[in-house]
């Protein structure tokens, strides 16, 4: 086999030089004109469904192993086999076309070349490179795939045959080899999505988004369900808390929160199968992952695990025979986390990763002692438009109507290990929804919807009418998924853990508490005008959310996962409590808090800053008098300051106001000076007295000023609460410094907001934003005024407070009676 | 009325002491009895404390570490038995540990009878005294200092009275140099215990050791109120902290048998050192508690302001969940980085971590001791 893939490359090669026995305009021609005479045609050599083991274990990247394994009695390779076996004569064209694409794709990928039966995603390409690949396709072979076709299979061989200069008449080979799949007609009407996308999106132009999953997909769905068949029949495992597990996926963000709480909730060593080269570059690339999630890594987490070089796509997950019996002897738990996480790719690109992977794992687990095999599904196994309920027993979709191939590959998986469980395997099946970021470190998966749905809410401040949204917190769900592991009684059943749905009006209010006012839009509307922004000024973080909305089928897996109803979780509930982990809690503005200061870190999102017009502001005016630093102050001195804030997240999260306008006093200059840049810390640092003593800063301010003639300055002002009674003239009374830029201040005084003017404009005089409605203008300013007032209040009761400690400390210290003196 | 002590004895009156002085509870470990030798240690002022050198030979150029717990904890939370404990940790990555018992400990008697003393007393003669001792036994090899809650107080006041030059790092968690409580808890600690205060000398977390009918039976009642967990000890300290409202640890984070030797662990807080704590608290910063008395005139009357005598390295490390001191480790280092820019100080938030669990913890040597060792691993 590897022969022949050279021979493939370097006829390739003679093709793109144009010296070959045939140029590529050419072999078009050729493959469409043998197309068109025999209808039946469309294949290549069977592209090998998966084979090694007593399971699966298919691997599209090293063809050599199952063209050499490949068994008559694989099922998988049979249906293939049997729905291609009559097109031989005309493959040679269709294998040297492949070959011509294969060489150009593998320019995008890391190993430099593909083989024409692998899967591009598979090989190490992303989404990006696919775009890419495509453009490159069309533009140096001519080859106008559509890119939803691109993802959805990926392998040149297969891209080949899907050559659109002559589409393969109905009833082809293929069809007819399948075992009769109905096709039944769409479950809801062609949703106005085609219109949408002809506004929107060139590239869909052609499709108006698929209603049922495509023929060739259900059959190869049907064939990897088969596989299940093959396992063995198994023992129960001992009850007891796992001592030694594997765990799949470690490098990923659930997989990587799941690790650690694996660690700090039970007493085992943790085996973790990543993808790579060998130990040391297997156990570099799990510490990296670890601290992108700011998860811990250290000499104490690399002492409870071991990392095994490998690959889950491979038979016996890539691991040397020796290493997979002693696990099949070792082990007493498979966690098995690992999937590719991809809504854009179809099934046959998927299913090595998604489908073979866990019934590798199965077969893993049905080998040498009996241990429970605990898998990560979703609650994508539901994800089908109109679904009445997505309870924890309730019947999964119909796979027909499943038409992303992430959806197809979760379900096919979880519905080959139900068929495991029919010969005595314990399988586990947890089923998160939308797993938002952490509620304490903020760490979220960027890859994920939730995460680009959120931070393009946030964004765009609106989002678009959903029913639901079942999405919880990483460290819930990894929480309550360690807990299952570990407690014997909890194998073995199906849970939802998708925490506490949000509904529209709870979204909708929880941004408006983090001063993110959002509309809610339709949709249709939403999506073309979020693609419309996000094509004016693309973000690099939401470059995968640009093409989920471009990609029709991907659009079937949002409407499904926006139209669907709350997923409920009775019987993980009912675990939670009697196991007392913590309870769900909605996924609200607190939880999400960190995640969203972590997306505006991270130029994902966006939090309202000083430039952005402010969200509330009022005017302050101060006079006094400043003089020469240990001279009497005696020259007039006054400030007309507009205060404002970007969003209340500011003044909670860095207690500062933002300040504009003048400065008139004419020991700096005859006019007024500007403020550059200006700052009022509320409370600075808690309060605490700049040195020993009774003075607490109550507001501090800071000032970059410019003259008309270009000088700069800068003002220092303090506001200081003291155990006096002059409570009023504390909140007023400024003590200012001044000087010039980078040097030592030359003038001092103190300047005091006149008393009729602090109410008139500090209370009466707040303005808010005017495009938010009155009674989010009144909820702004209430909210502001509690909270400055509170703030106010506890820097000024601080002093006394102390005096009246003082005052304690002279009681009279009592003798004593206790007995145990 | 309920504060009047019955006759009802609750225990049998504890001889006179004529002539033994006040004894060490044993540690309890499960070390090598040979890897741990106990040295005789008096403060500067004659109260005996507790000094434990941890590893059999001495040998090598292992840096040392002196472990500070936090009043009325005891070297006890640095040994658990039944978790990976810092100790554990520290001789895996060839340090030596030094458990100093200073006079707030739990294995020592001072809390609940004896003399008073206050934490000008620590960061005079506890602390200088244990570092001079360590010092006389590892000559010029690195010490660091690993302090928890109300030893890192200390330390921070020791520290800044220039009275420990010379150390090679110190770790704080919980609290360094501007303590910060809550406002319900400062309410309750400087009144509630000012009514307390002339009643009873000291709050017990042991209900077995007053029974269920004393004087204390009220403040078990309320420390109960909406508690989650049945165990009035667990009470008494996760859900009140002696009675203050704050929440000492995060209760999932215990193993059940760190649970269930709570008492153990953290013996009974004494009320007359409120004052001081309450002085410290609402000046927002450490501060000397003697005033008059010139024995103590090395301690600076606010260590913040004498902050910048600092000569070391300082971690400040605390859990994001800290119920007790809530986030003053964070406020330090804001204001430290201020005003003493030139010092070398760093801050690490262990997430979802509270206060007492950073040490006492089942996966705290998974989720803290990882940026100890960090910490220790740079400056050696």
């Amino acid at each position: 086999m590897r022969e022949v893939n050279q021979d493939t490359v370097a006829e390739a090669e003679a093709i793109e030089r144009g010296g070959g026995p045939l140029d590529v305009p050419g072999l078009l021609a050729k493959v469409s004109e043998r197309r068109r005479t025999q209808p039946g045609d469309a294949a290549g050599p069977a592209p090998g469904g998966g084979a090694g083991g007593a399971v699966a274990g298919a691997s599209p990247t090293e063809p050599e192993s199952h063209e050499s394994r490949t068994g008559p009695e694989n099922p998988a390779s049979r249906t293939e086999a049997e729905g291609t076996g009559h097109g031989r004569p005309a493959a040679r064209d269709v294998h040297a076309l492949a070959a011509a694409v294969s060489a150009v794709a593998g320019r995008f990928l890391p190993g430099g070349e593909l083989a024409v039966d692998a899967d591009f995603f598979d090989a190490g390409g992303s989404s990006v490179d696919a775009v890419e690949f495509a453009a490159a396709l069309e533009e140096e072979l001519g080859i106008a795939l559509d890119l939803d076709e691109v993802f959805a299979d990926a392998r040149p061989i297969s891209l080949a045959r899907r050559v659109p200069h002559a589409p393969p008449p109905s009833g082809s080979a293929t069809r007819e080899a399948a075992p009769p799949v109905p096709v039944p007609p769409a479950p809801v009407p062609p949703a106005p999505q085609g219109t949408a996308v002809t506004t929107a999106t060139p590239a869909a132009v052609t499709s108006a988004g698929p209603a049922t999953a495509r023929p060739e997909d259900l059959e190869q769905i049907l064939a990897d369900l088969a596989l299940a068949d093959r396992l063995p029949f198994v023992a129960d495992p001992e009850p007891l808390p796992p001592r030694r597990i594997l765990l799949t996926g470690a490098t990923g963000f659930l997989g990587g929160h799941l690790l650690l709480d694996l660690l700090r909730h039970s007493d085992a060593h943790v085996y973790c199968l990543v993808r790579a080269e060998d130990e040391d570059a297997a156990l570099t690339r799990l510490g990296e992952a670890l601290k992108s999630y700011r998860l811990p890594w250290s000499s104490e987490v690399r002492r409870r695990i071991t990392v095994l070089p490998g690959d889950l796509r491979r038979p016996h997950l890539g691991l040397t025979d020796e290493t997979w019996a002693r696990l099949a002897r070792e082990l007493d738990s498979i966690v098995g986390v690992a999937a590719a996480v991809d809504f854009l790719r179809g099934y046959q690109s998927l299913r090595g990763s998604n489908v073979l992977g866990p019934l590798t794992l199965a077969e893993l687990a049905a080998t040498g002692r009996p241990k429970p095999l605990h898998h990560i599904s979703s609650i994508a196994v539901f994800n089908e438009v109109g679904i009445a309920s997505m309870g924890e027993d309730d019947p999964l979709a119909h796979i027909d109507r499943l038409v992303s191939g992430y959806d197809q590959s979760k379900w096919a998986a979880e519905v080959a290990l139900r068929r495991a469980r029919d010969h005595g395997l314990i399988v586990t099946a947890l089923r998160p929804g939308g797993i938002g970021g952490h509620t304490r470190t903020g760490a979220y998966n960027p890859q994920d919807l939730s995460s680009g749905l959120i931070s393009a809410f946030g964004r765009f401040r609106t989002v678009p009418a959903f029913r639901y949204l079942n999405a919880a917190p990483v460290d819930w769900v990894s929480r309550v998924a360690a807990a299952v592991v570990c407690e014997p009684d909890a194998w073995g059943f199906d849970y939802n853990l998708t925490g506490v749905p949000s509904t529209l009006d709870d979204v909708v209010r929880d941004m408006a508490l983090g001063g993110m006012h959002v509309r809610v839009q339709d949709w249709d509307e939403w999506r073309t005008g979020t693609l419309a922004r996000l094509e004016a000024e693309p973000v690099p973080g939401l470059a995968f959310l640009t093409r989920v909305l471009r990609s029709p089928t991907a659009l079937k897996l949002c409407e499904a996962t926006l139209r669907g109803p709350a997923a409920e979780m009775e019987r993980t509930a009912a675990l939670v409590e009697a196991l007392g982990l913590p309870p769900a809690r909605r996924y609200d503005a607190r939880a999400q808090l960190k995640t969203f200061e972590k997306l505006a870190e991270d130029g994902l999102g966006r939090l309202p800053a000083r430039d952005d017009p402010p969200y509330l502001w009022f005017s302050e005016t101060t006079e006094g008098t400043v003089g020469p630093v240990g001279a009497p102050a005696d020259v007039p001195c006054s400030m007309a300051l507009t205060l404002s804030i970007a969003s209340m997240h500011q003044l909670v999260s860095e207690r500062r106001v933002d300040v504009r306008g003048t400065l008139t006093c004419p020991a700096l200059h005859t006019e007024p000076l500007t403020v550059e840049r200006g700052d009022v810390w509320v409370r600075p640092e808690e309060g605490i007295p700049q040195r020993h003593g009774m003075k607490h800063p109550l507001l501090r301010y800071r000032l970059e000023l410019v003259d008309a003639s270009g000088g700069r300055w800068w003002l220092e002002g303090r506001k200081h609460a003291r155990a006096r009674r002059d409570l009023w003239r504390q909140t007023r009374a400024l003590t200012v410094e001044i000087g010039p830029a980078g040097e030592p201040a030359t003038l001092a005084g103190e300047v005091v907001v006149p008393a009729d003017s602090y109410v008139r404009d500090q209370i009466d005089g707040i303005e808010v934003d005017p495009r938010l409605t009155g009674r989010e203008k009144r909820a702004a300013k209430l909210t502001w005024l509690a909270w400055f007032g509170l703030e106010m209040g506890r820097g000024l009761i601080g002093p006394f407070a102390r005096a009246a400690a003082d005052l304690l400390d002279l009681r009279r210290t009592t003798t004593l009676t206790e007995r145990h003196r | 009325m309920i504060f009047e002590s019955r006759t009802r004895k609750t225990a049998a009156p504890a001889l006179r002491r004529v002539r033994t002085a006040p004894a060490l509870r044993p540690l309890q470990h499960r070390l090598d009895p040979s890897a741990v030798e106990e040295i005789e240690l008096r403060a500067g002022d004659g109260v005996r404390l507790g000094l434990t050198r941890i590893g059999g030979d001495s040998g090598g150029d292992r840096p040392a570490v002196l472990l500070l717990h936090g009043h009325t904890a005891s070297a006890d939370m640095f040994l658990l038995p039944e978790t990976r404990n810092l100790v554990d940790v520290l001789l895996d990555e060839g340090c030596e540990p030094w458990l100093l018992d200073w006079r707030g400990s739990c294995r020592l008697p001072y809390n609940a009878t004896g003399a008073r003393y206050t934490y000008d007393d620590v960061a005079l003669y506890d602390i200088p005294a244990a570092v001079a001792r360590i010092r006389e036994r590892i000559g010029d090899r690195p010490l660091f200092v690993v302090a928890h809650c109300i030893g890192s107080l200390c330390l921070s006041l020791s520290l800044t009275a220039g009275l420990v030059p010379g150390l090679a790092g110190v770790v704080s968690q919980g609290v360094f140099l501007t303590p910060k409580l809550a406002g319900r808890t400062s309410l309750r600690m400087s009144l509630a215990g000012e009514l307390l205060r002339s009643r009873i000398d000291h709050i017990p977390v042991d209900f077995r050791s007053v029974g269920l009918w004393s004087k204390y039976t009220p403040l078990f009642a309320l420390a109960s109120r909406k508690a989650g967990c049945p165990d009035p000890t667990c009470r008494i300290l996760h859900h009140s902290a002696w009675g203050t409202g704050a929440s000492l640890f995060v209760h999932e984070h215990l193993s059940e048998t760190t649970h269930g030797r709570l008492a153990d662990l953290l013996g009974p807080a004494p009320l007359w050192i409120l004052p001081h704590l309450r002085r410290i608290e609402l000046a927002r910063t450490v501060v000397r508690w003697h005033d008059t008395d010139h024995r103590y005139r090395a301690l600076p009357p606010n260590a913040l302001d004498a902050a910048g005598r600092i000569d070391t390295p300082v971690l400040l490390i605390s859990g994001s969940e800290n119920g007790l001191w809530l986030d003053s480790q964070k406020l330090c280092h804001q204001v430290l980085a201020r005003r003493q820019p030139q010092l070398d100080v760093r801050y690490t938030e262990i997430p979802g971590y509270g206060h007492l669990d950073t040490f006492l913890g089942r996966g705290a040597a998974l989720d803290v001791y990882g940026h100890i060792l960090e910490f220790l691993g740079e400056h050696r």
